[in-house]
């Protein structure tokens, strides 16, 4: 209640316009419709109550620094710079809307044009926009904008192949926005060692497009993928989804063909909340720019030939375009995208390689003192991993987290929860944050579940 | 610094992290998949960038700035408490993951908001999933598709939207595959039942609307527009961006809606954030609620009094005919808590916030159309729709003013920017010739909008030349759009090649 800055001068504003009520600005609404009780909730609270009651209810998670975790699958336990929420909560950042007038948004125009210079130089493609919702509708627009741009000249109309290993949440969200567009999504199959089948890829070749995730679900990188835009040639988009910290060390998908790459901006910028505020990248080459969904800031003068920066292509968007626009979306995750801006501006090229390399140190040295345990095998054993691996145990893997669970360890995924035939099969999730001792209570917790499941 | 690559400094300088855990670990990358060479990221100290983004911060207009009166979107003030509370780790440091026992408060609070919005808008089940207002519409149309299609209704392939709808409603019905049948407005820029009659047939899907509309006027037949869509077989969808207008006073249950999407960054104050994080959740009518996307939130009660000792266990349910997902998680949580901490100011006197809206509304408008004695302007404003009253935002066209001495809307808008206020919302919508769409929103005082109304009057008495080549006081003067879509320059030339 206190956030209304007129109360106790209703009359006198009323008044003013020659009314004597409340009700009479409400007169318009029919009276079979009116609600005439009050609304069936709680009392307001003041600042002071609702903090209370916030820090009980918050209080009452149990978060991921709070004990050793290694559940990935998507997110980053990552440490955000200090600087980050700081300067992105600064109110003009915050409480601006997108920025229709340039002339006063020169802030967060220029701040998202520097992003996308960063996002271009990331995964090697000229141009960016400033984000998508998260990975998942990323790569859903991607494939619908791939469609757009090869769907005339395909031999294969309408068809996109998808990689096999797209865990289940984020291919469902890709069936969902491909199903009203006429998409037939086929499987990309992977061979028994976790890699694209780069035989039975021809398939795809004259197909609209292909989408692939380097590393896949089980956190697997597959060189072979270097030779796939080769396998389905130029008619065919080839779609890349990333781990945007890997490309520290992992070569750029723009260099070796990709044509269109999303992924995950979370690591950069944001904690994991809960699976969102994050943000989706979305970068492309010039051929699918007119088609390419969101929000692109360009550079451009002002008309005193000042340097300036604005909103531009908006001709392919929903408030121009209405029913033949690209894409629905309007709001995006901007703000989130300012705040992984900072994050890769601190970070720089050599934090980027330093960043990348702690993740992969600390997901080889977990993935060597899981393997030792006794029962515990890789899925995949000699393929590379960066972030996850997935490990075969003798048991449900369900049962093994809710055993560790209970000594302290947040110890995985239960790849079952995506896969029926992976029940045994557990996700195993490293960051850059990931201790010795962190890893050997993971080993401890897992070494005693299979202690007691094999005795 | 004017920009961001200027700074160029040594390799050894910058953020410093801690060494990785052993040497070797490039040896996990085989050797053709290493990268070549480094992204041409910029390399700053903390010292620096600090400087860099706070300058940019101050080349940016928010609502903390000023007034930010743009019509459809909420402009209103972001409560400060909510920012510190996402702060906590126990939202900022989850996994949507995390086992249903380690994260009771979540589920709680999304609980609580879920069963807020059920009873604010007469709806039986919300999902807090879709994470933008034009997602919302979008899984609530999947929802009504599958929805048709269970019920043998697969024919059913065209949504009917009136002309003054906002543009997501079309392009998120084209994105489900529909073909979109556009019914004009009456004259009286309010829904023409006769249009809507003739509109409707075996394969009408569903018409979407929002009420009050986008000329901010109640439309007072929406009752019986329910009554011939769904007569036609057809479902009714409500736009819930200006929901902001009618909390307490009716809801879309009330009108006939089967579904509606909130928008939490509107209504609810989810700061805006230059263009998002949005967040916006869907509720259905019970026929529709079993096609939601998965998961939502459920509880039972236990006898141990539950992990926040409310009674409850709560647990993840998933819909027994789910369309699956459209967010690969759960939505934005962390503005769903922001909403909560909104939300708990209010409790039942939403009502209140939306009376203010409204007065703010209507005083505004008042005091715009009905000048003190001697106020001289070229010409007066239309309102872009007649009505006694409106609701939480109105609509002025300017064509009155560009017929008397050219100056257009765009010119008045950007006049504003001058006199430290955003522009309303221009051009839209469409239906209303050199439209401006004012929306002032409940958190700003009469002192301001009778500030804003002189100012606003006096902009249309000035010199023309002065107005049409507005802005004079901003940073930039009037920036080269044409140009900038021409001559296409989309990232800093580095080494673009």
């Amino acid at each position: 209640m206190d956030q209304l800055v007129n109360l106790g001068r209703e009359t006198e504003m009323l008044e003013a316009m020659g009314l004597s009520s409340i009700d009479e600005l409400f007169s318009d609404i029919p009276e079979s419709i009116r609600r005439m009780d009050r609304l069936p909730l709680r009392g307001p609270q003041s600042e002071e109550e609702i903090w209370a009651d916030a820090q009980r209810l918050l209080g009452a998670n149990q978060n991921l620094d709070s004990r050793p975790s290694f559940l990935g699958a998507g997110l980053a336990r990552n440490f955000v710079p200090t600087m980050v929420g700081m300067l992105a909560t600064r109110g003009e950042f915050l409480t601006a809307y997108t920025p229709y007038q340039p002339e006063v948004s020169q802030g967060m125009l220029q701040a998202m044009w520097e992003f996308q210079t960063m996002v271009s130089e990331l995964v090697g493609l000229p141009v960016a926009n400033v984000s998508m919702y998260d990975a998942s509708t990323a790569a859903a627009e991607a494939i619908t904008c791939a469609v757009r741009v090869k769907g005339r000249k395909a031999e294969q109309k309408g068809v996109v192949y998808v990689s096999q290993f797209v865990p289940p949440h984020r291919l469902s969200v890709i069936e969902n926005y491909t199903q009203g567009g006429g998409i037939e999504l086929r499987m990309l199959t992977h061979g028994w060692d976790g890699r694209v089948d780069l035989e039975a890829a021809a398939v795809a070749a004259g197909a609209c497009a292909v989408y692939v995730e380097q590393p896949n679900a089980f956190g697997e990188l597959d060189e072979g993928l270097l030779r796939l835009k080769e396998i389905i040639g130029e008619g065919t988009a080839l779609i890349v989804g990333v781990d945007v910290v890997s490309l520290g060390i992992v070569e750029a998908p723009g260099n070796w063909g990709a044509d269109i790459v999303v992924g995950e901006g979370q690591p950069f910028g944001i904690g994991p909340t809960a699976g969102g505020p994050i943000y989706g990248l979305y970068a492309c080459g010039r051929e699918y720019l007119r088609q390419m969904p969101g929000r692109i800031v360009g550079q451009t003068v002002d008309e005193d030939g000042k340097l300036a920066y604005t909103l531009t292509l908006s001709t392919r968007e929903q408030h121009i375009r209405r029913h033949r626009a690209t894409s629905n979306i309007c709001s995006n995750e901007t703000l989130i995208a300012l705040m992984g801006a900072m994050h890769m501006a601190l970070l720089g090229p050599e934090g980027l390689e330093k960043l990348a390399l702690r993740v992969a140190a600390t997901t080889e040295a977990t993935k060597q003192a899981v393997c030792a345990i006794d029962g515990v095998d890789l899925v995949d054993p000699g393929t590379p991993n960066f972030r996850d691996f997935a490990v075969k145990l003798p048991a449900q893997a369900a049962d093994a987290v809710t055993h560790m669970d209970a000594s302290g360890v947040l110890g995985g995924f239960d790849m079952g929860e995506w896969w029926d035939s992976m029940s045994t099969c557990l996700l195993i999730g490293c960051d850059e944050r990931t201790s010795k001792s962190d890893i050997e209570a993971l080993v401890k917790a897992l070494g005693a579940w299979i202690a007691e499941v094999e005795a | 610094m004017s920009d961001l690559f200027e700074f160029n400094g040594a390799e050894a300088a910058g953020w410093a992290q801690p060494e990785p855990m052993s040497t070797d670990a490039i040896e996990t990358v085989p050797e053709a998949l290493r990268r070549a060479s480094r992204p041409a990221w910029p390399r700053a100290s903390e010292p620096e960038l600090v400087r860099h983004y706070t300058w940019l911060s101050t080349r940016n207009f928010g609502i903390d700035t000023g007034f930010y009166p743009l019509g459809s979107c909420t402009m209103k003030h972001n409560p400060r408490l909510n920012e510190r509370i996402v702060n906590l780790p126990g939202i900022d440091r989850l996994h949507p993951l995390q086992p249903e026992h380690q994260i009771q408060g979540l589920l709680a609070i999304f609980y609580e908001m879920q069963e807020m919005l059920e009873i604010c808008s007469g709806m039986d089940q919300v999902t807090l999933q879709p994470v933008a207002g034009a997602q919302g519409e979008f899984t609530a149309m999947r929802c009504v598709q599958e929805y048709h299609r269970e019920c043998g209704q697969g024919q059913r392939n065209k949504v009917i939207v009136p002309d003054s709808a906002h543009g997501t409603n079309p392009a998120s019905a084209v994105m489900c595959g529909y073909e979109v049948l556009e019914i004009p407005s009456g004259t009286d820029g309010r829904l023409d039942l006769g249009a809507l009659r003739a509109a409707v047939g075996e394969d009408t899907a569903a018409m979407m609307v929002t009420n009050p509309n986008t000329l901010g006027i109640f439309e007072p037949e929406i009752v019986e527009a329910a009554e011939i869509v769904h007569s036609a077989g057809g479902q009714m969808y409500y736009d819930g961006a200006n929901f902001n207008a009618i909390l307490g006073k009716t809801d879309p249950g009330r009108m006939g809606f089967d579904a509606v999407h909130y928008n939490l960054h509107k209504t609810f104050s989810q700061p805006h954030g230059g263009g998002g994080p949005g967040s916006g959740p869907i509720g259905v009518k019970s026929h529709l609620a079993q096609y939601l996307p998965t998961p939502l939130v459920d509880r039972e009660e236990v006898a141990d009094g539950g992990a926040v000792e409310d009674g409850y266990r709560y647990f993840w349910r998933t819909p027994e005919k789910s369309i699956g997902k459209v967010q690969q998680w759960h939505g934005n949580s962390g503005a769903v808590v922001r909403a909560w901490a909104f939300y708990r100011r209010y409790g039942r006197e939403l009502e209140k916030m939306s009376e203010h809206a409204v007065l703010a509304a209507n005083y505004l408008r008042y005091r715009i159309m009905n000048p003190k004695e001697g106020t001289k302007v070229h010409a007066m404003p239309l309102d872009g729709a007649p009505a006694d009253v409106v609701k939480h935002e109105f609509t002025l066209s300017m064509s009155p003013l560009k017929d008397a001495v050219g100056i257009t809307g765009k010119d008045v808008a950007k006049r504003l920017l001058d006199y430290g206020y955003m522009s309303p919302t221009l051009y839209f919508p469409m239906i209303v010739p050199e439209c401006l769409m004012i929306e002032p929103t409940e958190t700003e005082s009469k002192e301001v909008l009778d500030r804003f109304a002189e100012d606003f009057l006096k902009i249309l008495g000035e010199d023309p030349e002065i107005v049409s080549t507005a802005p004079h006081t901003t940073l930039v003067r009037r920036v080269d759009e044409v140009g900038a879509a021409r001559n296409l320059v989309l990232r800093h030339p580095l080494s673009d090649d």
